[in-house]
């Protein structure tokens, strides 16, 4: 995470997430996955092939894409179809566009009930016998039963959460890294699965994006680093306030 | 004049002088700010790599001059608020924090009997110039212990003129001592784990000894703590060097 400064001299913290060796590997069409839009299967990270039985590599072998650690699908529309094989790259995303972060969060192993849920616990001392972190009551006598989904002991962590509408603040072509503002779920140097927003407050965010995805065929020139509006780069002189 | 065996003076030509160059006999001072270090970690090179070259495109445009703790500096940022829309603050540099481009340093002074800390960011576009008005090291490498030192070592004249220091002369380090408030401190800065050599400690010996209950003497031969930075910081020198010529 870095901090990154607008023209203002606000300052922001930002995440910085790197688009690697991402390949589109499969069309599922609409009929097939039996619902109202088409999927697009998407690969991450590239790994040896040597672990993994014949049967599952077949995707990868179709695709003619070397074994991927993450494979995701996208629910995509028609007009946005990709042939499967194209590389994927981070200026698919444009500064001033906003993006959903999903990812696996950092596994915290099995935990009580003050760290899993912040339950407040019971005093340290008054006479309180061996009970400083416990859960107290979990049912009221006329229920008479336990509610399913009650909040108690567990394993913490290493679930699957999004954080929504984060803005996209630079994106560095070269290195294929995006500046994602604030944090993101997973730790550092995991694999990370990044949308368009779903909120309808930044429906109108996303315009001309590159669509259906940035090709690096040479036709688009691009600059190597694409900065938002509103980003200090550290090219221009000092801010002053007139 | 005659020498002792009766021959005439031979002619001596006078020694020649021998111009001794101080600016190249002392070898090029290497000074690399200490957030250019990567901190220990498993993050990827990568990320370091881009940091630095925002840094260095930074220090192009800007100059930041090199200090240390322990020195004075005088820093004018841009404020909205204040008039002719600088501010201008003269402290001495307590603490030298943050790696990458949040790196920050603190600078402490006595204003009209109020002691006032500003931490600001190097790397932050609000700042207009930063001057180094007297360059010097202390003993230590955090100088925080100055909140419970009497207030006279942390006065600083606002129109303090710069004390001019030549390129190839050595840092001086001002080996002062110290005189503190009496106790009690901020933390108990007489424990060995702050290893602090500037404070004259006028506590009797009973304290000193029990201080020493917590000394910890195992940690300096603690192999998983070491971090040897000396090659990693040969190789950013040079990096940062080559490109600041550019």
């Amino acid at each position: 995470m870095m901090p990154i400064w607008t023209k203002s001299g606000e300052k922001h913290a930002v995440t910085l997430l790197k688009v690697q060796d991402c390949h589109v590997l499969k069309y599922i069409s609409k009929e097939d996955s039996d619902g109202k839009t088409a999927k697009l299967v998407v690969g991450g990270k590239n790994v040896s092939p040597f672990h993994k039985t014949e049967a599952e590599m077949e995707i990868f072998k179709e695709a003619g894409v070397p074994r991927k650690q993450k494979v995701t699908t996208f629910k995509v529309t028609d007009d946005a179809i990709i042939k499967p094989g194209t590389p994927l790259y981070a200026a698919h995303f444009r500064p001033g566009q906003f993006v959903d972060v999903t990812a696996k969060t950092i596994g915290k192993g099995f935990q009580g009930v003050m760290k899993r849920w912040g339950f407040k616990g019971q005093p340290a001392s008054h006479g309180q016998t061996k009970t400083h972190r416990r859960p107290g009551a979990i049912s009221t006598n006329k229920a008479s039963k336990v509610y399913r989904g009650k909040k108690m002991p567990g394993k913490m962590g290493n679930i699957y959460r999004t954080s929504f509408g984060l803005k996209v603040w630079r994106v560095n072509t070269k290195y294929d890294i995006i500046y994602v503002n604030g944090s993101v779920p997973g730790h550092t140097n995991c694999l990370v699965k990044v949308k368009d927003t779903k909120l309808p407050t930044y429906k109108d965010c996303n315009k001309n994006p590159p669509f259906p995805t940035f090709f690096a065929d040479g036709d688009e020139e691009l600059p190597e680093d694409l900065y938002d509006e509103e980003v200090f780069q550290f090219t221009d002189p000092s801010v002053t306030y007139a | 004049c005659r020498r002792s065996d009766g021959e005439p003076a031979k002619f001596q030509p006078p020694p020649k002088p021998v111009i001794v160059d101080k600016q190249k006999q002392r070898e090029e001072r290497r000074f690399l700010s200490p957030e250019f270090i990567p901190p220990r970690g498993r993050t990827d090179p990568l990320k370091f790599y881009i940091e630095r070259k925002d840094m260095i495109q930074r220090r192009k445009v800007f100059n930041i001059p090199e200090f240390y703790v322990g020195s004075i500096l005088a820093v004018t940022t841009a404020d909205p608020y204040a008039d002719g829309k600088t501010n201008r603050f003269v402290g001495i540099c307590i603490q030298r924090g943050g790696k990458g481009l949040g790196a920050t340093f603190v600078l402490r002074n006595v204003i009209e009997e109020q002691g006032v800390e500003i931490c600001y960011e190097l790397y932050s576009p609000r700042i207009q110039e930063i001057k180094v008005l007297k360059l010097e090291k202390r003993l230590d490498d955090n100088l925080m212990y100055l909140r419970d030192a009497l207030p006279e070592y942390s006065t600083f004249d606002v129109n303090m003129k710069p004390v001019s220091h030549l390129d190839y002369e050595e840092i001086p380090v001002n080996k002062l001592q110290v005189r503190m408030k009496p106790k009690p401190w901020s933390k108990r800065w007489e424990r060995p784990k702050y290893n602090i050599k500037g404070i004259k400690f006028e506590l009797p010996e009973k304290k000193m000894k029990e201080a020493q209950k917590w000394s910890q003497p195992w940690l300096e031969f603690d192999m998983l703590r070491e971090y040897d930075t000396s090659k990693i910081e040969e190789k950013i020198w040079r990096e940062v060097n080559k490109e600041l010529k550019k």
